[in-house]
């Protein structure tokens, strides 16, 4: 929701060329592009699972909000216990050249810190997402193919497979079962360097709030490790203005 | 069983036909489903508290065997070339299919956190390859910087890099070994490349044990044809002898693949043990029948044949079972291959003594008797020579006992430094490249011996306790005080590090975090910069449990002991917080598994011991019979021991087996004697006369015996590789104590204690 201008120029032009036939960039553009509100506040509940079906859950309360060129993101956790209170707050950029600022409230030290990270590769929070799987890749990164439309469960999808434009990037390639209409991904699979299967995407459950969908529910299963991640959101609310003043270290430190 | 024998006399070809057809039976089975258990876990008994638990633990915190390829550039690493090939050899590691590509650690894969102003900053060392004089430097002082890579690695002189691919247990094949050999071959130059770590360890003795025993067993068998050769006097006799051997063999692997049982490395002792005990049976059964023809050369063969088998039966019969017995043993092992070892030796020992009783005859009768050639004053000489030796034995039989009176106490305070060792690496010659290389990683680096030692609380979040792991930590100091311990590592060196990252770098916060809460949120803060991943092999989610690697230079079995040793003092310490100690990995699986399996040795020694006593004492019906028919076993076994621990020959699996072999022969040279003694006694009521007569007979073959297994396995002396040689010395050694105890000792405890004389036979003793 970023570009949201340069964009709208974007598939003007798109759409004027290829009124009939879209292609595999249109469709993740589309995804790319969804509008998801202005701002959102929810409860996430993030569940880890490992192989012996040990289980750890984290309850976060976060905050998003759409800022021009950039989008803010503050994160408390309300449990377990001895990380309450600790907040994460991450700002990310349109420009590609420019990685994400991150900063980290540790309670018992009392302290803000800058994290820095230069891959988007790295997991998010011990999770079976990476930063780019949460949606932080820009589609012009890959070279996308459609490869069929499906239908599954009655629902219409564009099989879109999409190769990384570097070659070293973690995915040798995707594929996302992305929904006609309402251009949100149902599945996807991820195969890794070798090309071996790595992990699956599963939407579970998503809301609609006019014109803005959110995904509520989705799993990220990674089958080579038999590990996996599910993520919720409750309490979803969209647009109710948070002021720009709430993603700030002072803010960090005082809570929600 | 006499008649028996006697009738298939008479029906020689079809004895021998049926033997043939036998031995193509097995010949098949053998070559079709023989199969080589290579796997060593597959030695372990499963149910083992001792594996059970450590299985458990590597399945918990992914504890894997490392293969280590170091890559040496004297000019330093710091150079295009150099970083080049680490992160080429990386790549190409993690696409091979046995490797996980998270289990790859190398300087190109690592992660390096690194503290700054304002907080914290997690990077790769380098994803391309720096090229410039700047860019090498700013590298260079990145590593220097880290303590979590330098020194593990990046060597101290900066001369030397490692890569560390962790396997599985199950991947190790043969195919793989090459491969990852010549991985490291390509890499060669300007750089040197070793390759080292456990799982080649393992390889490069699975692959060179066997290698050199199947270059070294064709001489072995050639020397003692020819020994054979010159003691029998006759080509024929050699190659029945010899035949007994082989077919038994060959039987004996036919019905272990029969019945599905795979060749364990042990397994192939079995043909050594085939061959020592083996060959007794065909010296004893000719060199009697010369002795009877040089008496009665008038004799048809096949009197001369019957003559045989009615005087020499028996002894063969009885050393043949107790040997069996002893062997029959070791089923109270609880380690498999051992008893299968134990069981098909049994088998094959029996398969001699019939083969030896039916194929021999059968064979004389087809081909006829060797022709005996007198040697000019042999038998006169020889005979004369072995009462000499009897009387001269009686004479001074003082002097027998104070020799060994002082070869049994030396022995016995020998065995007192007998020590077990589990390692592998001490199998190798001191100078090979196996044994060079992890020298010169251990000499760089921390250690290429892990030990996992995992601790286990029953309370959820034990380990955030900061008390828990400063008690940890302390420990850790002590044990990387030992000088054989390079490193050790665990969850309190993630929250050292990061609590000094998150001060600035500043070293006084290289300590411990004072609270839960914070421990909590370094390990979150962890998990969102670092690889989440590897907090799982030192912990686990409910922070119930810890994993701790000590890296050890040195994979022998007293150093690892040291290092338990320390670890055992905190054992108190840790019950107090209510945290539980356990041991797992594959060094420490060694370590009890070799304790297992001497422990089984011993005990299967003793009721062998005891059971040898039994049957001899019925076999001969005499107590007394028993117990002298005992003592050359317990000599040759105490002196084998005894030796060992002054030549510091540690026990290990295959040395433990030495003792069987003790048994097998000096069990044979008993009975012979003791048999014919008991025979010559019965004609000539003469004890001392008795004596020298038995010795000529007996002990004619008996020193026969001795001098072709000695000479065989002197060959071993000069293998390749160590255990071999160990292997050759200790069966040498052990004929010899047997051939010397049984004709010296033995012979005076028989005559001292008036074995099967009637009572007045008491005035005999007046004349010496």
């Amino acid at each position: 929701m970023t570009k949201i201008k340069t964009t709208m120029v974007f598939l003007l032009f798109a759409g004027l060329l290829f009124a009939q036939e879209m292609t595999g960039l249109d469709i993740m553009l589309k995804v790319y592009n969804r509008p998801t509100g202005d701002d959102m506040t929810a409860n996430l509940t993030m569940t880890l699972e490992n192989s012996r079906g040990d289980q750890r859950i984290r309850e976060i309360k976060q905050f998003l909000k759409e800022m021009g060129d950039m989008d803010k993101k503050i994160m408390f956790f309300i449990s377990p216990a001895d990380v309450r209170n600790t907040s994460f707050m991450n700002w990310s950029y349109a420009d590609e050249n420019k990685n994400d600022d991150q900063w980290i409230y540790l309670p018992a030290l009392k302290k803000v810190k800058r994290i820095s990270s230069d891959s988007k590769s790295d997991y998010f929070m011990g999770s079976d997402f990476t930063y780019d799987d949460l949606g932080d890749r820009h589609p012009s990164q890959d070279t996308h193919t459609v490869l069929k439309e499906e239908s599954i469960d009655g629902v219409d999808c564009y099989v879109v497979e999409s190769i990384p434009k570097d070659e070293e990037y973690m995915y040798s390639r995707t594929v996302t079962w992305v929904v006609k209409d309402k251009w949100i991904g149902l599945k996807k699979e991820f195969y890794d360097e070798d090309e071996d299967f790595l992990k699956r995407l599963t939407l579970k459950e998503y809301k609609e709030f006019g014109d803005v969908i959110i995904i509520t529910n989705v799993a990220m299963k990674n089958e080579q490790k038999n590990h996996q991640t599910e993520m919720k959101l409750s309490d979803v609310k969209i647009n109710t203005g948070i002021a720009d003043r709430q993603f700030t270290e002072r803010m960090m430190k005082r809570g929600f | 069983m006499k008649n028996l024998l006697h009738k298939l006399l008479q029906t020689p070809k079809i004895s021998l036909i049926i033997i043939l057809a036998l031995t193509v039976f097995f010949f098949m089975q053998m070559k079709s489903k023989a199969s080589m258990e290579t796997n060593l876990d597959k030695y372990m008994p499963q149910n083992h508290p001792a594996f059970v638990y450590s299985d458990q633990a590597e399945e918990w915190f992914n504890i894997k065997d490392g293969i280590i390829i170091a890559i040496e550039n004297t000019e330093g690493i710091y150079n295009t070339s150099s970083l080049d090939k680490i992160k080429k050899i990386t790549k190409q590691l993690q696409k091979m299919p046995e490797i996980e590509k998270s289990d790859v650690t190398s300087l190109y894969t690592a992660d390096n956190i690194v503290g700054t102003e304002d907080g914290m900053d997690v990077k790769a060392f380098y994803k391309r390859v720096p090229k410039s004089e700047e860019k090498l430097k700013e590298l260079q002082q990145k590593v220097q910087a880290n303590e979590m890579v330098m020194g593990r690695l990046v060597s101290a002189d900066e001369n030397v890099s490692l890569i560390i691919a962790r396997i599985g247990d199950d991947v190790f094949t043969q195919d793989f070994y090459n491969r990852i050999l010549d991985l490291g071959k390509s890499y060669e130059g300007p750089e040197n490349i070793y390759v080292a770590g456990r799982p080649i360890v393992e390889g490069t003795m699975a692959l060179l044990g066997p290698a050199d025993m199947q270059k070294m067993v064709p001489i072995v068998i050639v020397i003692i044809m020819l020994v054979l050769l010159v003691l029998l006097r006759s080509v024929k006799n050699t190659i029945f002898t010899l035949l007994v051997v082989f077919i038994s063999t060959v039987w004996t692997f036919g019905l272990m693949a029969f019945v599905g049982i795979p060749i364990y490395a042990v397994s192939t002792m079995i043909p050594v043990m085939l061959i020592a005990i083996g060959v007794a049976y065909g010296i004893h059964l000719y060199s009697h029948l010369e002795m009877t023809l040089l008496q009665k050369s008038h004799l048809s063969t096949r009197d001369a044949v019957e003559d045989m088998l009615s005087e020499m039966w028996k002894p063969v019969v009885m050393t043949a079972v107790t040997t069996a017995v002893g062997f029959i043993s070791l089923l109270t092992s609880q380690v498999y291959p051992i008893k299968y070892f134990g069981l098909f030796t049994a088998f094959g020992v029996l398969s001699a003594m019939v083969l030896s009783l039916v194929m021999i005859p059968a064979g004389l009768m087809i081909f006829k008797l060797p022709k005996i050639k007198k040697p000019k004053n042999s038998t006169q000489s020889n005979t004369s020579f072995a009462h000499r030796f009897s009387n001269g034995l009686l004479k001074n039989k003082s002097l027998t006992i104070v020799i060994t009176g002082l070869i049994i106490v030396i022995s016995i305070i020998g065995m007192q430094k007998v020590w077990i060792n589990s390692s592998f690496l001490d199998k190798f010659e001191t100078d090979s490249d196996i044994v060079l290389t992890d020298k010169f990683i251990n000499e760089n680096f921390g250690g290429t011996s892990m030990l996992s030692l995992v601790l286990e609380s029953d309370n959820k979040g034990a380990f955030k306790n900061s008390d828990a792991l400063r008690v940890v930590d302390e420990m850790q100091d002590d044990i990387e005080s030992l000088e054989i311990v390079g490193n050790s590592f665990s969850l309190s060196d993630y929250l050292k590090r990061m609590n000094k990252v998150m001060n600035a770098d500043d070293e006084t916060f290289n300590i411990i975090p004072d609270s839960q809460e914070l421990i909590a949120q370094y390990l979150l803060l962890y998990e969102m910069s670092g690889d989440p991943e590897n907090l799982w092999k030192v912990t686990d989610y409910d922070f119930r449990k810890l994993n701790i690697t000590v890296q050890i230079k040195s994979d022998n079995s007293k150093e690892t002991n040291k290092v338990i040793d320390k670890i055992e003092q905190y054992r108190d310490e840790f019950a107090g917080l209510g945290i539980e100690m356990n041991y797992a990995g594959s060094g420490y699986k060694a370590l009890v598994f070799t304790d297992l399996i001497l422990e089984g040795q011993i005990s299967s020694l003793l009721m062998s011991i005891i059971i040898v006593f039994v049957l001899l004492s019925f076999m001969f019906k005499n107590i007394r019979a028993g117990l002298i028919g005992s003592v050359p076993i317990i000599i040759t076994s105490l002196i084998s021991f005894g030796v060992m621990g002054l030549l510091n020959i540690p026990l290990s699996t295959t040395t433990a087996l030495m003792s069987s072999i003790a048994i097998g022969i000096g069990i044979d040279y008993a009975v012979h004697f003791i048999d014919r003694y008991k025979i010559n006694l019965a004609k000539t009521e003469d004890m001392k006369l008795s004596l020298g007569k038995t010795m000529h007979h007996s002990g004619r073959a008996i020193l026969f015996n001795a001098v072709v297994v000695i000479a065989g396995f002197m060959v071993l002396l000069f293998s390749v590789f160590p255990p071999n040689r160990v292997l050759g010395a200790l069966v040498s050694l052990n004929m010899f104590t047997s051939f010397v105890g049984t004709l010296t000792v033995m012979v005076l405890l028989i005559k001292y204690f008036n074995l099967f004389s009637k009572n007045n036979q008491r005035k005999e003793n007046d004349n010496d």
